[in-house]
């Protein structure tokens, strides 16, 4: 009875996702390596060309960036938060949510009209006379970044936040009593702690600008072709399914290797589990 | 260099709400005094008080002769043992027990010499390589015991360090904390809510309520002699009950409480009797028996104790409780009388 | 955490609120903009922009397909997902533990490839239409905050009350639905909201899966972004804006908004 119940209430869910998900997936994977020329054909072509190489690079070198940049900017402003009182805490949280929940369309959007021909800095920059031709600032490697920053920065807020108001209090107390001044309490006592948090986080910005697709479509464009754009052109425009199941591989066994590798090595590295 | 602690006129706020009434104590060297009360009585507002994490409204805090009033916490080298241990779980023993050398800038090698000598001291040397979190309670608590002591503080503060241990191991624990500050003579103040726990390890005892000090002394004069109805209530003085003195013939006075229930004392056991006075008597100092003279009741509802038969009584001067023979059960409803027993009674003022 | 900060880590805090809420500002200005083009801060005061949108037959459509898929993708992921959460929690010693890893793989798998495989094998190889897929999609794509946030929940339910109703002869699913159920109402709705907030916002997964007639908002924006750079799209991103407002809301009513931070 009791085994019936607890698969019978797993069930559904567990074939949505398998039929949904599992299946189509692996289908995408499998269909990379029954080409004539042989299994790995599809990938050994992605990897000697030198465009497709560039979109992995790019991707993967925008991901990095911005998930360092998240990180420092989130960390510090996490810090400061989680030492607010009460109310300030409240509102300071509010504005890191409610850009979290508009949606990514409405805020990579929002850079259009500050970094665009028209934008905002050339208007500003145009009328001091600092420049006399308005700068190209879209569809760079800069634009996307600083979009996806922008992106991202409230989820590692969140996140960080989360993480350093779970350190207990006491121990920064106890590290007080026995006479850690401030600094030495942050680097042999908060930061140790919270590094388990800081990696869950730059793991969660890090896929998520590696697989994003809207802000590179706005604001890299054809340019600044990301494996996100990539594939979706490759799948729709030029309608070459192999190729977009092999970028759409690449990207699950990148995604996949750092969520496992990184969440291991967090694992290993926080003292609070057990 | 044992020092004494002084705390004097403290006053501490919560918001509007004034947790701590002009609190005033001194420590002496080498002495160990324990703040017990309730949750809410002030106990740990002046323990973080003493250790800096709070700021009080007014009054100051001295140890020895250095003013700890406004020193930052990690200035103020006060060894904290706490309720829930605080170990550093990112550290092993070893790095636990050795993190206020560190601070201190001692060298690697002496300071894991003395983390070492502490941890044979409290004896989890061997495992001095393990996380916190592969250690149980016990021996969480002989490292955080362990850290408080290496950094050699002048004063010692405990914050319910035992509640979160089992029976047993509570009173193999405060036996070795006892030692430990025996041995090493440090000043030390000792926050609980376990009255037994505070009696069993203190040179005296502060029983506090709303935030402010009640009485303070060793645990035995506390213990035979309170000085109001909440100590005596607090350290088990059942029932309190007032009278008048109707006559005095030498030592002895003659009281007789509401209802017309009349007793004879001796001043000679009890001290000077006033004319009001209260008498306080664990269910112990009031004897259960078919005859004799005492204070006449009517039995309810009995139970048993092991070492003795515990009745609820009505009486006329209110529901008493009391013990009685083993070797003699009454039944709910028999008449009986109550009769003092000295030692396990006492003569408190009474309070409007 | 000690209660004083370095006023320069403060100012920094106070530069990345202003990073964080500048740009949604300047869209509202920007929406207000009495020009033909997109700027900031606004040339004149108009609402003509916001009547716009209303003009524009493909934004009231999408924007219907949007709520649409939005609420019965959450619908179905909660109905699969509450059972499943409930299971995880309740028999968590005899259940496998790759099955709660299973429900979170629409998280770990990268969205796109999500969309694009589910486009592949189920719209076109199976040929299930459009509308529908994309409801699956969506549903599929929310099933994590389903099962993990109502998750969250259960795990600090005490099952004994549930063993407590059943022993007064309440039978196993009145006792879910008036014991459990009340008693992780706080994660339920979390669920609903953080999976109704990510559909409606989806673009990679929609973006496969729309064909002719039927388009949801995000990506209806996407393409008339394309053609048009006008000040419609700002108009539209405030109307975007106040459903996040007005989400808030009921968070904070129902929640508390500290509530997101755990």
């Amino acid at each position: 009875m009791n085994k019936l119940a607890r698969w019978g209430l797993t069930m559904p869910a567990t074939i949505a996702v398998v039929v949904l998900l599992v299946i189509p997936v692996l289908l995408t994977i499998a269909t990379t390596f029954g080409e004539a020329k042989g299994p790995f054909s599809t990938y050994a072509a992605f990897f000697n060309s030198g465009f497709r190489r560039a979109v992995l690079y790019r991707t993967l070198k925008v991901a990095l960036i911005t998930t360092a940049i998240s990180l420092v900017i989130g960390f510090i402003t996490a810090y400061v938060i989680a030492q607010m009182p009460g109310r300030l805490k409240s509102i300071a949280i509010i504005a890191a949510v409610f850009p979290l929940l508009t949606g990514v369309v409405v805020r990579s959007f929002a850079w259009l009209i500050i970094l665009g021909k028209n934008g905002i800095i050339n208007d500003t920059l145009l009328s001091t006379g600092l420049i006399t031709e308005p700068l190209s600032m879209l569809y760079t490697e800069g634009s996307v970044i600083v979009a996806m920053v922008y992106l991202f920065v409230p989820l590692m807020i969140l996140t960080l936040t989360g993480v350093l108001e779970g350190i207990p209090r006491d121990l920064i107390e106890a590290s007080a009593s026995l006479g850690a001044k401030p600094v030495p309490t942050f680097l042999q006592v908060i930061l140790p702690l919270a590094t388990p948090g800081l990696i869950v986080g730059a793991v969660l910005v890090f896929t998520g600008s590696f697989t994003s697709y809207a802000t590179p479509q706005l604001l890299g464009g054809e340019k600044q072709m990301m494996m996100g754009t990539f594939l979706y052109q490759r799948a729709m425009v030029t309608f070459d399914w192999v190729g977009a199941s092999t970028i759409a591989a690449i990207m699950v066994v990148i995604t996949i290797a750092v969520v496992t590798i990184m969440s291991r090595i967090a694992r290993r590295l926080n003292p609070m589990a057990v | 260099m044992t020092v004494s602690l002084t705390i004097e006129n403290l006053s501490a706020h919560y918001g509007t709400t004034q947790v701590l009434k002009d609190l005033s104590l001194s420590v002496a060297a080498g002495e160990l005094v324990s703040l017990l009360g309730s949750s809410g009585c002030g106990k740990t507002t002046t323990l973080r008080i003493v250790a800096g994490f709070l700021q009080p409204t007014t009054g100051t805090v001295r140890l020895g002769d250095r003013d700890l009033t406004t020193l930052p916490a990690h200035a103020r080298d006060i060894g904290l043992v706490f309720q829930n241990y605080a170990l550093f779980p990112h550290l092993s023993v070893l790095d636990n027990v050795a993190f206020g050398l560190k601070q201190r800038d001692i060298g690697k090698p002496e300071r894991v010499r003395r983390a070492i000598a502490m941890l044979e001291r409290v004896g989890l040397a061997p495992l001095s390589d393990r996380l916190p979190s592969a250690l149980s309670g016990g021996q969480k608590q002989r490292v955080a015991l362990a850290r408080a002591l290496v950094i050699e503080p002048p004063l010692l503060m405990f914050d319910e360090p035992l509640s979160n241990l089992d029976a047993k191991l509570r009173i193999d624990m405060r036996v070795e904390i006892r030692q430990l500050q025996r041995a090493n003579g440090t000043t030390s103040l000792y926050v609980t809510h376990d009255q037994e726990e505070a009696f069993s390890i203190s040179d005296r005892v502060a029983i506090m309520n709303a935030g402010r000090i009640l009485q303070l002394d060793t645990p035995e004069v506390l213990y035979r002699r309170p000085a109001n109805a909440f100590v005596a209530r607090f350290v088990g003085f059942e029932n309190l009950i007032r009278m008048k003195v109707t006559g005095r013939e030498g030592a002895m006075i003659t009281a007789e409480a509401a209802g017309g229930t009349r007793l004879h004392l001796s001043q000679d056991v009890f001290g000077p009797i006033k004319d009001e006075f209260v008498l306080a008597a664990r269910a112990d100092g009031l004897s259960v028996r078919r005859d004799g003279e005492g204070i006449p009741a009517t039995l309810g509802t009995r139970t048993y104790l092991g070492r003795a038969y515990q009745y609820k009584c009505e009486t006329a001067a209110g529901e008493i409780t009391a013990n009685g023979a083993l070797s003699d059960p009454l039944e709910t409803g028999t008449r009986a009388v109550l009769t003092p027993v000295a030692e396990q009674c006492c003569i408190l003022d009474p309070e409007d | 955490m000690p209660t004083r900060v370095h006023p320069v880590l403060g100012a920094f805090a106070a530069l990345v609120f202003l990073f964080l809420l500048a740009p949604l500002v300047i869209i509202v200005g920007a929406s207000l903009s009495d020009t033909t083009f997109l700027t900031f801060p606004p040339q004149g005061l108009t609402l003509r922009w916001f009547s716009n949108i209303f003009h524009v037959e493909a934004f009231r459509r999408t924007a219907i397909t949007s709520l649409q898929v939005a609420f019965l993708g959450t619908a179905l992921s909660l109905l699969i997902g509450i059972p499943a959460a409930y299971a995880l929690n309740r028999y968590r010693v005899e259940l496998p533990r790759w099955l709660s890893t299973l429900f979170v793989l629409p998280i770990l798998v990268p969205e796109i490839v999500f969309g694009f495989s589910l486009l592949k094998s189920i719209t076109i190889g199976l040929g299930l239409p459009v509308y529908p897929s994309l409801i699956l999609g969506h549903a599929l794509l929310v099933l994590p905050y389903s099962v993990r946030v109502v998750g969250a929940s259960l795990a600090s339910f005490d099952f004994s009350v549930e063993e407590a109703a059943r022993s007064l002869g309440c039978p196993p699913v009145k006792t879910f639905m008036t014991v459990v159920l009340p008693n992780i109402r706080a994660g339920v709705i979390a669920a609903f909201i953080l999976a109704f907030i990510t559909s409606i916002n989806d673009v990679s997964v929609s973006v496969f899966l729309t064909g002719p007639g039927i388009s949801t908002l995000p990506i209806q924006i996407l393409a008339h972004m394309e053609q048009f750079f006008d000040p419609t799209i700002a108009s539209v991103s405030v109307l975007l804006m106040l459903v996040t407002v007005g989400v808030m809301a009921v968070v904070e009513a129902t929640l508390g908004l500290t509530f997101l931070t755990k």
